[in-house]
């Protein structure tokens, strides 16, 4: 059914992780000095291996950057279509990119982590759907595949529909230094997983996850219509986007907009701003959805909110919102304010609402029990 | 120490205990869904049998069981009475746990206790047919048993999901001769209705409750029966809080709390309404009376207490009682009678007038008390009772706490014989726990029909 696809490899990502460097981005010539070597063309070629058929066309690029994984895998429909030399830069990723959507691919395949992953969002312009091989050190955005397999998997039973996810990454610098920092830089359309929701043919949760988005902007649409004088901060995402939207409100899609009363108050507010609403009025709410593979309900990508802002609004004023869709892709959900003791005030579990007057409670876990259960 | 505490046949109750004879006040009346004013026994005529009609009006405080309905009661009953003992000593707990087990009836749960009485009085007064509803099943299947035993028809809809996930009560009901459908239909305006707008829909009791109602009010032959909810329901039930009492009584015993799971409220009603009888003349003002419901749909514990529908298309009588708005679908949860919108009026008024209480627990936790129930007294409850077995645990473990050694009695309405794929996917930790956003919803909207 697919025309052909474009396919990618950044051969130096996930070598840093081996040889203690936390990244690669920028260190490649260190790591390969402390004896790194690259497991994305390895990742690669299980990837094409694991295709149930060979009859797809890949586009790709030449050498370590693709083609190299398609001959040591033997398969063969591949065509080059962009040549890099010397070193692969993220330029060549963002330009192979572009050479792609000329191609007119109807998805594109990368092999690396969350670096990879920006230089593909920022090259394929975030309207071609995109989907992640893994092989990187970091891998916070949710557009990865969970193996090599599961990609191929996903590849040949793909119908075409899609569905929305976070590109996020760290600061690597911040991040050697032991701080995790993590970085919202935009939204990605990925391959909708089939047989991810289980049995969800109900009327109180949407079975497709547009209409899912629909019922809970309804519900906190009304929610805020039926409390006016209540100062909403609306977090990232396509679902806030729409609460913002039933009111004729055009929000900022990465960052956080105040609404009160159905009126826009600010626009990508700073965490300086939002403190400064936040003392002109009583009552507060903030409508967050959890962000990336990790479910990271605040604290990552979402700096604005800071402690003192959590604590000004109150953490039973936190609403978190995700379809069951998003849910059932993010096991866990965390919070990690970069106050444990604020993290610690949000409890052990927290309440998600995933439709038209419907919540799940899920578990919350701290971030010492988050990077033992899920950090790779 | 004995394990079961049981009564002769001959020492069944020969009558129904009707606390409306001992309610400070009369109970809000029902009132017709278009002209808002008091229902009449005509108005209800084209559904009941006027000995049902009379039995949910009536002020007297006792009501003869025919005959012919004790005569198949006995089949199941009395009852046995366990004392957990294997719990209390996992527990290690000084509270004295007794248990009613309602799952020893052919259908396995409480209902038949009502359906046999209802069938008898549609029987007498010449109905050939009695339609339903039903939602995890185990109301139409003891219906479906029930109209067996006097040659009646039997039309049962069943709430979609639980046809689906439980396919084993729904092949119960054609061996007793039962025609099942899954709700909602095309048989029915109000089924058609709901498709129309939802055809995924996975349905709900209030949504079943208009079909079954629709057909008994167009077919001259026909009758409706509820499960739940109706005086009369709860009057049929209270042999089990009777029996009980007998039973607790032979032991030198009375209990110091009595709990049950609530859906529509009929066997939180069988087991405690004879002991909420002695809290209101003041023989017995201590007891404390405890509803156990799902928090996915917690009506006691977070409804409104007001006059609305019974069903979603606003075909039955308004009904004064907690409800979280007729238009509420509730989350599929595995517990699936426990997933109605309102509750017994009578439940109802004791729980806003202070007799009783509610407590609200999750999917999961309740799951957790099931297995430990089935691994210390060996019964696999429905997860609608392991509801109470969850509040029963917390209780006793209170005890343990304060050293108190309260008699805890509580009703193990039914087994779980055909809810293991619920219990497979606890086991697996696939199981959701379903919420309603009160505080949300509140926020929101008022849903509720307006009466003055």
């Amino acid at each position: 059914m697919m025309v052909n696809l474009g396919l990618l490899i950044n051969p130096v990502a996930g070598m840093g992780g081996r040889v203690g460097l936390k990244g690669t981005d920028g260190l490649v010539q260190e790591a390969l000095m402390r004896g790194a070597s690259p497991g994305s063309l390895a990742r690669t070629v299980r990837f094409l291996r694991a295709l149930p058929s060979s009859d797809v066309l890949f586009l790709t690029c030449s050498g370590d950057m693709g083609e190299a994984a398609f001959i040591e895998a033997g398969y063969r429909r591949c065509r080059v279509v962009y040549r890099y030399s010397g070193e692969s830069t993220a330029a060549d990723t963002k330009e192979a990119c572009r050479t792609f959507l000329r191609e007119g691919v109807s998805l594109i395949l990368f092999c690396g982590g969350d670096g990879t992953a920006r230089d593909v969002l920022e090259g394929s312009g975030g309207r071609t759907p995109i989907l992640g091989i893994p092989a990187g050190v970091k891998m916070y955005s949710g557009v990865f595949a969970l193996t090599p397999e599961s990609a191929a998997a996903l590849v040949s039973e793909w119908n075409g529909q899609c569905r929305e996810a976070e590109v996020l990454d760290v600061d690597e610098d911040a991040y050697r230094k032991g701080e995790l920092r993590t970085r919202l830089y935009g939204f990605a359309r990925v391959p909708a997983m089939q047989g991810m929701v289980q049995h969800s043919k109900d009327v109180f949760e949407s079975s497709d996850e547009e209409s899912a988005k629909a019922d809970i902007a309804m519900f906190l649409a009304e929610v805020i219509m039926g409390t006016p004088k209540t100062l909403y901060l609306l977090g990232p995402g396509s679902t806030t986007l729409r609460i913002a939207s039933a009111f004729g409100l055009e929000k900022s899609l990465l960052g956080f907009d105040a609404v009160m009363g159905g009126h826009l108050v600010g626009r990508d507010l700073d965490e300086r701003a939002i403190l400064a609403l936040l003392e002109k009025t009583d009552h507060a709410r903030i409508i967050v959805s959890p962000l990336g593979m990790q479910g990271a309900v605040l604290g990552r990508g979402t700096q604005q909110i800071s402690p003192g802002v959590i604590r000004k609004v109150g953490v039973e004023n936190v609403i978190v919102i995700a379809t069951p869709q998003k849910l059932a892709g993010t096991p866990s959900l965390f919070v990690d304010t970069g106050d444990p003791a604020l993290d610690r005030a949000f409890g052990g579990t927290i309440r998600v609402i995933t439709g038209y007057h419907v919540a799940r409670r899920r578990a919350l876990l701290s971030p010492a029990e988050w990077a033992g259960s899920s950090l790779r | 120490m004995q394990s079961k505490i049981l009564l002769e046949e001959d020492e069944m109750p020969k009558r129904w205990y009707n606390v409306q004879a001992d309610l400070p006040s009369p109970l809000d009346p029902p009132l017709h869904p278009a002209t808002k004013k008091l229902v009449t026994p005509d108005d209800l005529r084209v559904i009941f049998p006027m000995e049902l009609i009379r039995q949910e009006m009536s002020p007297q405080r006792y009501i003869d069981i025919p005959e012919e309905v004790r005569e198949i009661l006995t089949l199941w009953r009395p009852s046995p009475l366990y004392r957990a003992k294997r719990l209390e000593k996992a527990l290690k707990t000084p509270a004295k746990i007794y248990y009613k087990y309602e799952g020893v009836s052919p259908p396995g749960s409480h209902k038949p206790n009502t359906a046999v009485a209802q069938a008898y009085y549609n029987m007498k007064e010449g109905i050939e047919r009695i339609a339903t509803e039903t939602g995890a099943g185990q109301w139409g299947s003891a219906l479906a048993f029930a109209t067996s035993q006097f040659g009646l028809g039997c039309t049962v809809y069943m709430v979609r999901s639980s046809y689906a996930q439980k396919p084993y009560r729904k092949i119960m009901m054609q061996v007793w001769g039962a025609e099942c459908i899954p709700s909602p239909s095309t048989k029915t305006n109000a089924g058609r209705t709901i498709l129309e707008k939802y055809p995924e829909t996975s349905g709900s009791l209030g949504i079943a409750i208009s079909e079954a109602v629709e057909d008994a009010a167009t077919h001259e032959n026909t009758n409706y029966s509820l499960g739940s909810v109706l005086n009369h329901v709860c009057l049929h039930q209270t042999v089990v809080g009777l029996e009980a009492k007998e039973q607790l009584a032979m032991v030198d015993s009375y209990p110091d709390m009595v709990i049950g799971c609530v859906g529509g409220g009929s066997n939180f009603a069988g087991i405690s309404f004879p002991f909420a009888g002695d809290k209101l003349t003041g023989r017995r003002k201590d007891v404390e009376i405890v509803a156990v419901e799902p928090a996915a749909c917690p009506t006691l514990t977070k409804g409104i207490y007001t006059y609305d529908y019974g069903d979603v298309a606003g075909l039955t009588p308004l009904l004064k009682m907690y409800t979280l708005g007729h238009d509420f679908i509730p989350a599929a949860i595995h517990a699936g009678g426990l997933r109605y919108h309102g509750d017994s009026p009578l439940v109802s008024r004791f729980v806003h007038d202070g007799v009783m209480r509610a407590v609200a627990y999750n999917q999961n936790e309740v799951f957790e008390a099931a297995k430990l129930f089935a691994q210390t007294e060996g019964i696999i409850i429905a997860p609608e009772t392991a509801h109470a077995v969850k509040a029963v645990v917390d209780e006793a473990m209170k005890c343990r706490q304060t050293g108190e050694e309260k008699v805890i009695l509580f009703n193990n309405s039914g087994h779980g014989h055909f809810d293991l794929s619920a219990y497979d996917i606890y086991l697996q930790g696939r199981l959701e726990d379903y919420e309603y956003p009160t505080d949300l919803i509140r926020d929101s909207l008022a849903r509720l029909p307006k009466v003055s």
